[in-house]
């Protein structure tokens, strides 16, 4: 369901440690930043040959825009999703109506494009938490290694060894309701796994001449990792944080269905189809089209994430 | 390898502690206060005071921990507010439902992944492999509860072929045994009873498998290419053996390797996914039961369900690394992190 | 330890009445290594045309078994079919008949009930029913043995310290029971035949189980219990031996089966999954008719209502109550919400409970002048608790209905935020946060317009959510309980109304049928108007 399970799944996953697996060490460790254009470079080439990650490129660029259009300009919308009319409830899909109206009479379509709003924005800012919580315990990890290593891989450990959405309902179940709960909740369960590939990153960079060098002439330890380690796990971390935001964008339906998510009349797909639910019968299209929005948005960032970790991965290109 | 065995044990042992914390801090730091929640309609301040002061509440932070700790390694997790039965008995009587549907789902999930994988893999680009690698996006990106509803409209709505929710019919339920309802009524030989639970777990099943199997694909698929182009691969095929037998006693038996780990890894992953599996099917599960307590803030039965998957979460993640280790003689493990 | 107890019950019922059948046989010469069947008869059917089984589904598990220990109807549903009362309630009405008393007297101060028992009636567990029985079962929830989980007690028998209520309860003989009361009550006989708190149960059984029967029901009716699965099922089996052969059990096994989605059940019975369903709406009707099950309708004595928080700043007056409710569009809202299967409500009782009330007018619905006169107040924001699940006097749920009423005051210019919680943990916070208007309902136990009315007198926060507190009112209330029926009483309850009517501490909504949908095989239960279900008349083809 969550990112984390993403986590453990993935092909390059198991080159995390790289004890594990060491026929799988990322080839994008290349030791000198001059040579990060031309790296960047070659991934761009590699990327744009897979016609499926282009595709949902510029899909999620229409939801992006979708998300920002209906942010700033409502009226650009059919009707106004939060305008309630109980003589018109549930209206099947029609001309005037694209995906039909709901109980209170409120347009299903307009619903969806605003609902866009909330996952793009929960799917950014929960992987954003993650991220950067997660690349400063992991290079800290990493970098220092010792007692701090243990201490913070450790306490990754715990955090993992607890189920994502489990972990997330918990938190929530004890802050209370919200959207901005669940931000925090998804975001603050997915720290371990970018702690995980920084650190292991980290590992196998640090001990390179160039590094070494850099100590030498006099670097800070954060110049260091700022300048010299960092840049070089990148690729790698936009993989993960773009399977991330599809996780977090599933995370965040599941809680909305569960009725932990947003504050009526707010639209959220998750809990759209969650109040379908009990109309499956009388009136389907309540729930089939925010379900479909889910997927679709979701099946994007996946795509998105493998075309990424394709271009990044020349072993994976082969296939 | 025992020094190693050893090593692993003793860091889950402290992972296992850190479960504790984590979710002792959850439940009692920052969540409301139970008082209100469990004494309910006529409390007045002071029998609120008497309750919290009889139930530890307000002892010094740390030797709650410590109660609540005692009482975990003892087997007592506390009582349900709302039921007033012991959280261990609540957890224990729903415990069997959920591993039942788990390990259908991973069957289903590990058959189908492998299959499909293994044959996308050796068919490279053919329509299999295509459709195969459809279904795997897909299956990750769909929420598991709305392909869960999808499943009982089609199926039970319209086809009338299976039921639309619970575990068996009442009347056929089996009493005593294993609480495994597909293992006792096979036991006692009840067919009826072993066909009419299996027609009910079907569909959540298939459901809450579907994730997991789309992982399972890719990672076969991935895994069975790395083998099938490796070097000893190909010396047996330039011996001249027939391609069957090369994928067959080759490439598949070492590409089964990491497979192995994900589907051990999913089982424990799929704990989750039956949160909601669950709620949408009427599977009456620790799943189920947890997001029913969490929505009346019945915060020791959660604590102790999130607790309980915590351990097997960890359990299932030393015996994979330990079987992993086992298999694999590649892995170093004097270079074990930590 | 609830699942032993269950294990326990469960084998013994399979000893005492497992069929012969031949599977049954198999299996029991397996139970060394395996397990039986919660019943040896499985599904099929008897010889005589009829099944063997009927399935009710119901949203949610009772909160338990023991009618002095639980408040809900999902309880009082499955009860009704295992215990008994001293009156009873005609099939259709809250008029009492006798139950398991025969006959009784009333002096002519109203304090002194003397009631006849009838002879020769056991309980399931083979305890004899007796005036002992009575006593005690009625005794255990007077002030003094009364605890804190008994939520019916105080409501039923009253609190003698407070000048209400059962006084003494006397065993004259073995068949002769004397109540004895603080003050004379006109709902009292009425009370008598409440599916909670009155229920007779045996003695012996709660002394075994310790202090209450939650787990281990056992009482005098057509059905004995016989295994609680938690979130799944409850499974009744006839009692051979119950004495009233008028109402002897026609179907040999009830199960009550707990499905929490609406259109779950509606799947359920489409399915064969179950004979029974209730708590549905309007919107699964078709679904239910054209897969060609029926629908069952009767008027409910329920009221569906938002309160005002009385005591709040925002409408601690009538004038902002008025100006709110003015913003509300009731009769639109409960035709789209409810459609044919609501009615808007115009008074606090139901009409048909109570016709003098037809006289009773509530605020109209002015969007303009809703608009004008809360901005006037300064009124633009409220907070507002729901609660999630279905109730039977409001099929969509709480937060629905706050909603559809978030989005009139959206049209004036008010924002509401609403805080949805389930009914359990709401019904806590009714009591513990600091809202200005929340939802809540009744549904009528006894019949007596008191048990409506005096809602708003209460002092207990979580029946009177409004926190309403005039002596005027209580006044009248008081007086209403000591008046025996009859015109003078009716006036006095037609006063409360326009008073209610007048004041604002609630906006009416609508009072609800009692919808459930049912497989045209099954034929002759009851709905009683007070929400249960009677179902030892009830019978299905094979």
């Amino acid at each position: 369901m969550a990112a984390d399970s993403i986590a453990m799944q993935s092909p390059q996953d198991l080159g995390e440690d790289p004890q594990t697996d060491p026929s799988q060490t990322p080839p994008e460790v290349a030791p000198a930043d001059e040579k990060a254009d031309s790296l960047w470079r070659d991934f761009w080439y590699a990327f744009r040959g897979n016609k499926m990650a282009v595709v949902s490129l510029v899909l999620i660029g229409v939801l992006v825009v979708v998300a920002i259009v209906t942010a700033l300009f409502p009226s650009v919308l059919p009707y106004d999703p939060y305008q309630q009319d109980l003589s018109a409830s549930f209206q099947e899909p029609s001309l005037a109506h694209l995906c039909g109206t709901d109980q209170q009479g409120r347009d299903i379509f307009s619903r969806i494009l605003v609902g866009t709003q909330v996952s793009l924005t929960v799917g950014l800012l929960a992987v954003s938490i993650s991220l950067v919580v997660g690349v400063t315990l992991g290079a800290i990890a990493g970098y220092k290694g010792g007692v701090v290593d243990t201490i913070i891989m450790r306490c990754m450990d715990m955090m993992l060894a607890i189920p994502s959405i489990l972990l997330a309902i918990a938190f929530m179940a004890a802050l209370g309701k919200g959207i901005d709960k669940a931000v925090v909740a998804i975001g603050l369960v997915s720290i371990p796994e970018y702690a995980r590939i920084v650190r292991s990153q980290i590992l196998s960079v640090k001990e390179n001449d160039y590094v070494a060098a850099a100590r030498v002439i006099g670097d800070s330890d954060a110049a260091i990792i700022f300048r010299h380690v960092l840049p070089n796990v990148l690729p790698s971390i936009i993989v993960r944080a773009t399977l991330g935001i599809s996780g977090a964008i599933l995370d965040c339906a599941a809680l909305g269905f569960l009725g932990l998510g947003v504050q009526p009349p707010q639209a959220e797909w998750g809990d759209m189809l969650g109040r379908g639910r009990n109309f499956i019968f009388s009136a389907p299209y309540t729930m089939i089209f925010p379900g479909l929005a889910i997927t679709i948005t979701v099946l994007a960032f996946n795509l998105l994430g493998d075309g990424l970790r394709d271009a990044v991965d020349p072993k994976s290109r082969r296939r | 390898m025992a020094k190693y065995v050893v090593k692993r044990i003793l860091q889950s042992i402290l992972v296992l502690l850190g479960v504790s914390i984590i979710v002792f801090l959850i439940m009692r730091v920052f969540s409301s206060d139970p008082a209100p929640v469990v004494l309910g309609e006529h409390a007045t301040t002071e029998a609120m005071e008497a309750w919290r002061e009889s139930n530890g509440l307000n002892d010094p932070i740390i030797v709650q921990y410590f109660n609540f700790l005692g009482g975990a390694l003892t087997g007592d997790l506390g009582t349900s507010y709302y039921t007033h039965t012991a959280v261990t008995q609540e957890i224990m009587s729903r415990f069997p439902a959920t591993i039942e549907l788990a390990l259908v789902a991973i069957i289903i999930a590990a058959v189908l992944g492998v299959v499909l994988g293994v044959v996308s893999a050796v068919h490279k680009g053919s329509f299999v492999d295509g459709f195969s690698m459809i279904l795997a996006l897909v299956g990750v990106s769909m929420p598991i509860f709305w392909l869960g509803i999808l499943l009982i409209i089609l199926f039970a709505g319209v086809l009338h072929v299976l039921p639309s929710g619970g575990r068996i019919d009442p009347l056929l339920q089996p009493v005593g045994g294993t609480g495994f309802y597909l293992l006792d009524t096979l036991l006692s030989g009840d067919f009826e009873a072993f066909g009419n639970a299996l027609q009910h777990i079907i569909l959540p099943a298939v459901a809450l498998s579907m994730y997991s199997m789309a992982i399972i694909t890719r990672m076969t698929r991935s895994s069975m290419l790395d083998t099938l182009n490796e070097d000893y691969v190909r010396t047996a095929r330039a011996k001249g053996l027939p391609e069957g037998r090369v994928t067959k006693h080759h490439a598949l038996r070492n590409a089964m390797l990491p497979v192995t780990t994900v589907i051990g890894l999913q089982l424990g992953s799929l704990l989750g996914g039956a949160m909601l599996t669950e709620t949408v099917f009427a599977w009456p599960g620790i799943g189920k039961y947890t997001v029913e307590c969490i929505l009346k803030s019945d915060f020791p039965v959660v604590q102790g369900v999130v607790l309980l998957i915590g351990v097997i979460f960890v359990i299932i993640n030393l015996v994979v690394d330990i079987i992993y280790a086992y298999l694999d003689p590649r892995i170093k493990y004097s270079k074990e992190e930590g | 330890m609830e699942s032993n107890k269950n294990v326990m019950s469960r084998r013994k019922f399979v000893e005492l009445f497992g069929a012969a059948a031949s599977a049954t046989a198999l299996s029991s010469l397996m139970t060394g290594c395996g397990s039986t069947r919660a019943s040896g008869s499985g599904t099929g059917s008897s010889a005589s045309g009829t099944a063997d089984t009927i399935t009710f589904a119901q949203g949610s598990d009772p909160r338990g078994l023991d009618p002095a220990y639980v408040d809900d109807g999902e309880s009082a549903k499955i009860m009704a079919n295992i215990y008994e009362t001293l009156l009873k309630y005609d099939k259709s009405s809250c008029d009492v008949k006798p139950g398991l008393a025969k006959s009784y007297e009333v002096s002519d101060d109203g304090l002194t009930y003397t009631l006849h028992l009838q002879e020769g009636v056991k309980f399931h567990d083979g305890t004899d029913f007796d005036a002992d029985a009575v006593k005690k079962s009625i005794e255990r929830q007077l002030e003094g043995n009364r605890n804190d989980d008994m939520p019916y007690a105080s409501f039923v028998f009253g609190t003698a310290s407070e000048g209400n209520g059962v006084s003494t309860v006397e065993a004259i003989d073995s068949t002769t029971v004397k109540i004895t009361l603080v003050a004379a009550s006109t709902p009292f006989l009425k009370n008598l035949a409440m599916s909670l708190a009155s229920p007779i149960v045996s003695p012996t059984a709660v002394e075994k189980a310790g202090g209450n029967v939650n787990e281990s029901p056992c009482g005098t009716g057509p059905y004995t219990f016989v295994s609680w699965t938690k979130s799944q099922n409850i499974v009744l089996k006839a009692n051979d031996s119950y004495w009233d052969s008028d109402n002897a059990p026609k179907t040999p096994n009830i199960i009550f089966k707990f499905i929490s989605e609406n259109a779950s059940r509606v799947t359920a019975l489409n399915n064969g999954e179950a004979d029974i369903i209730d708590g549905i709406d309007d919107s699964v009707v078709d679904t239910i008719t054209s897969a060609g099950n029926s629908l069952y309708d009767e008027d409910g004595m329920n009221i569906n209502y938002m309160a005002f928080n009385t005591q709040s700043d925002t409408f601690k007056t009538p004038e902002a109550r008025k100006a709110f409710a003015k913003a509300v569009d009731v009769d639109e809202m409960v035709k789209s919400l409810y459609g044919d299967y609501a009615g808007v409500a115009s008074s606090i009782m139901p009409l048909w409970m109570a016709p003098y009330d037809k006289d009773v007018t509530q605020t109209s619905f002015d969007k303009d002048a809703a608009k004008s006169e809360l901005a006037a107040l300064g009124i633009t924001s409220v907070k507002c608790i729901t609660y999630s699940n279905a109730r039977p006097y409001n099929t969509k749920g709480g937060q629905a209905l706050a909603e559809a009423v978030q989005g009139y005051l959206k049209d004036v210019g008010v924002d509401v935020s609403i805080d949805t919680y389930d009914w359990t943990t709401y019904k806590t916070k009714v009591q513990t946060e600091a809202y200005d208007i929340c939802f809540y309902g009744w549904v009528g136990d006894n019949g007596d317009p008191d048990n409506f009315m005096n809602l708003l007198s209460d002092s207990n926060v979580s029946m009177n959510v409004a926190r309403f507190d005039d002596a005027d009112y209580k006044a009248l209330i008081a007086q209403g309980v000591a008046t025996p029926d009859g015109d003078a009483r009716d006036d006095i309850y037609l006063q409360c109304e326009k008073m209610a009517a007048d004041k604002q501490p609630w906006l009416l909504i609508s009072h609800s049928k009692n919808l459930a949908g049912y497989s045209p095989k099954v034929k002759d239960f009851v709905i009683h108007p007070t929400g249960v279900v009677w179902l030892w008349g009830a019978t299905k083809e094979a």
